[in-house]
């Protein structure tokens, strides 16, 4: 992603210009790595343990990127039977299926795959209980 | 060559993006206030429901086909249509948005569009999730032809030949042109042109004599020859408006004090977005016309500002005052609206010699309030008039969430 604009305070220097103006660059910024493309980009989130086995947890953000194309291997976000459901995408002999820790469901079981975008990757807070709290209770979380 | 891309039933679509389950089946959205239908899925369409029909009229068919209804979700669609253009103007040297839906892009230097303009379109479609229809033409108007005509063949047309442009125009109905309002097809009829082949075959100076200089551009588009450039239609913005209905009918000067300290305040809003400030500032009130039993008042006053002004504290005093001068006991209002006008550039402000000027001050206490709202989420420091109750706020029933505006919001998966 192309970075749009520095977000760094001016700074009202009273006493001596700073030696390291001319060498400031915009500071790290995470979205860089998570989000690819912002504008096919969409957060949905994990709600309970079936995909536990493939480290995804309850209460995880998931990222969609809707411009990948789903193949083989990557984990979907796919709609089956009335719910949005976040699944590994397999394909064997039979063509293509979806799986999480406890079921497969094949493509020839549903009327079309219907599959939303591809979870390109996931944001936990690892924090443990007595920290989350205040301005840390929603780090990755709602 | 220009291209017209709109989204497919936007706003029902933008819907069911988040709502698999209705693909195929019959969607409704209703404007502000759950007044009339707004939007229509195809299978609605196909239901017999028009455009602008009154909720209430239509109750028994939403009943009769199950039809599903939202309410207007603009945060929503506001966001989805970003999204929309974002991907557009990647494929475009130039793009033009022309409303929430629609954008006019120009393909200047790009050869083979019979694959480019497939390409563009699934990858926008892909990227959003929103299905876009593209017409391709030499003109405008007639790109806003061939994209109509392209819903119904996978929503790409490219009329890039006299005679692919000849067949298209040939079976055209006029009513459905660029362009073309009630007086003109008026005009038509009495012809008895129905199609735009044959109102093309008609002399130029006739519509240069019978529809002005308009016609007279129509015609040249409709043969191909650009008449109206890429960003012709764009004028300057001569007011801007904020007016919403009421959920019930304000009968008390207070409460409509509440709902028009709000109106103002997003207007000064919208004003300081735009950079400009105004000179006049308009205050109407609606009763409801249908109810003949209701006394019926439509008063409007058009207040002169000393200064041109845009801070919020200006706005709502004085539509205040003017909203609680306007108000007649008894009456039952139904809809209030704040309109400003004479709109100058923040960078031109006129002083008076006669008023005194302290509104640099008001203006940082604006600054300061559209900075916290914009950290914090609208409304977060609102003027105290605007009430907590807000029992006259908009009627929205059938709300879809903020799925991708609000954290809270998003789509939980299994």
């Amino acid at each position: 992603m192309i970075r749009t604009f520095e977000k760094r305070a001016e700074q009202k220097i009273s006493g001596f210009q700073s030696p390291a103006a001319d060498y400031l660059e915009g500071r790290l910024d995470i979205t860089e790595k998570i989000v690819i493309d912002p504008h096919a980009t969409f957060y949905f989130q994990m709600q309970g343990n079936t995909m536990a086995g493939y480290g995804i947890c309850d209460g995880d953000i998931l990222v969609i990127d809707r411009s990948l194309k789903p193949i083989e291997g990557a984990f979907v976000i796919a709609f089956v039977a009335g719910f949005f459901n976040c699944r590994l995408l397999l394909k064997d002999k039979q063509g293509f299926f979806l799986k999480n820790d406890s079921d497969i469901v094949r493509e020839t079981e549903m009327e079309v795959l219907q599959i939303w975008g591809v979870v390109s990757s996931v944001c936990r807070n690892v924090l443990p209980k007595a920290l989350r709290t205040g301005r840390y209770k929603d780090v990755c979380t709602l | 060559m220009f291209a017209l891309c709109d989204c497919n039933n936007f706003y029902a679509s933008a819907e069911r993006l988040f709502r698999p389950e209705l693909n195929g089946k019959p969607v409704v959205v209703l404007s502000n206030n759950d007044g009339c239908v707004i939007a229509r899925s195809e299978e609605a369409k196909a239901c017999g429901i028009k455009m602008g029909d009154p909720e209430f009229l239509v109750r028994d068919l939403i009943k009769k086909f199950s039809i599903h209804v939202f309410s207007s979700n603009y945060v929503l669609y506001g966001d989805m249509s970003e999204r929309v253009m974002h991907n557009l103007s990647r494929w475009f040297p130039r793009l033009d948005v022309y409303s929430i839906d629609e954008a006019f892009g120009w393909l200047g230097g790009i050869g083979n569009l019979d694959t480019y303009v497939p390409m563009v379109r699934n990858s926008v479609v892909q990227n959003t999730g929103i299905p876009v229809s593209i017409g391709v033409a030499p003109t405008k108007t007639l790109a806003k032809l061939a994209n109509k005509l392209s819903k119904k063949c996978g929503g790409v047309m490219v009329l890039d030949t006299d005679e692919k442009i000849s067949a298209a125009v040939k079976d055209f109905p006029v009513s459905d042109l660029w362009g073309v309002g009630r007086q003109y097809y008026k005009k038509f009829q009495e012809l008895g042109i129905t199609t735009a082949g044959e109102l093309r075959e008609m002399p130029e100076m006739w519509f240069k004599q019978h529809l002005t200089v308009m016609g007279q551009r129509m015609w040249n588009e409709l043969w191909g020859r650009p008449a109206i450039p890429l960003d012709a239609v764009r004028e300057n913005t001569k007011g801007i408006t904020v007016s919403r209905s009421f959920r019930n009918y304000i009968e008390q000067p207070d409460i409509l004090a509440e709902a028009v300290t709000l109106y103002a305040s997003r207007l000064a809003e919208k004003l300081r977005r735009e950079q400009l400030r105004c000179l006049y500032l308009q205050v109407f009130l609606y009763t409801n016309k249908n109810r003949e039993d209701h006394p019926q008042h439509f008063p409007s006053y058009t207040h002169k500002l000393l200064l041109a002004s845009n801070n919020t504290t200006d706005l709502v005093s004085i539509a205040v005052k003017v909203a609680q001068r306007l108000f007649k006991d008894g009456v039952k209002y139904r809809k209030a609206g704040v309109i400003a006008t004479g709109l100058v550039p923040e960078s031109e402000l006129q002083l008076n010699v006669f008023a005194a000027h302290d509104s640099g001050k008001k203006d940082k206490v604006s600054a300061v309030l559209d900075k916290l709202n914009l950290a914090y989420g609208r409304g977060t420091l609102r003027m105290a008039t605007e009430g907590f109750e807000k029992k006259w706020r908009l009627k929205h029933e059938y709300l879809s969430k903020g799925y991708t505006t609000r954290w809270p919001d998003i789509i939980k998966v299994i």
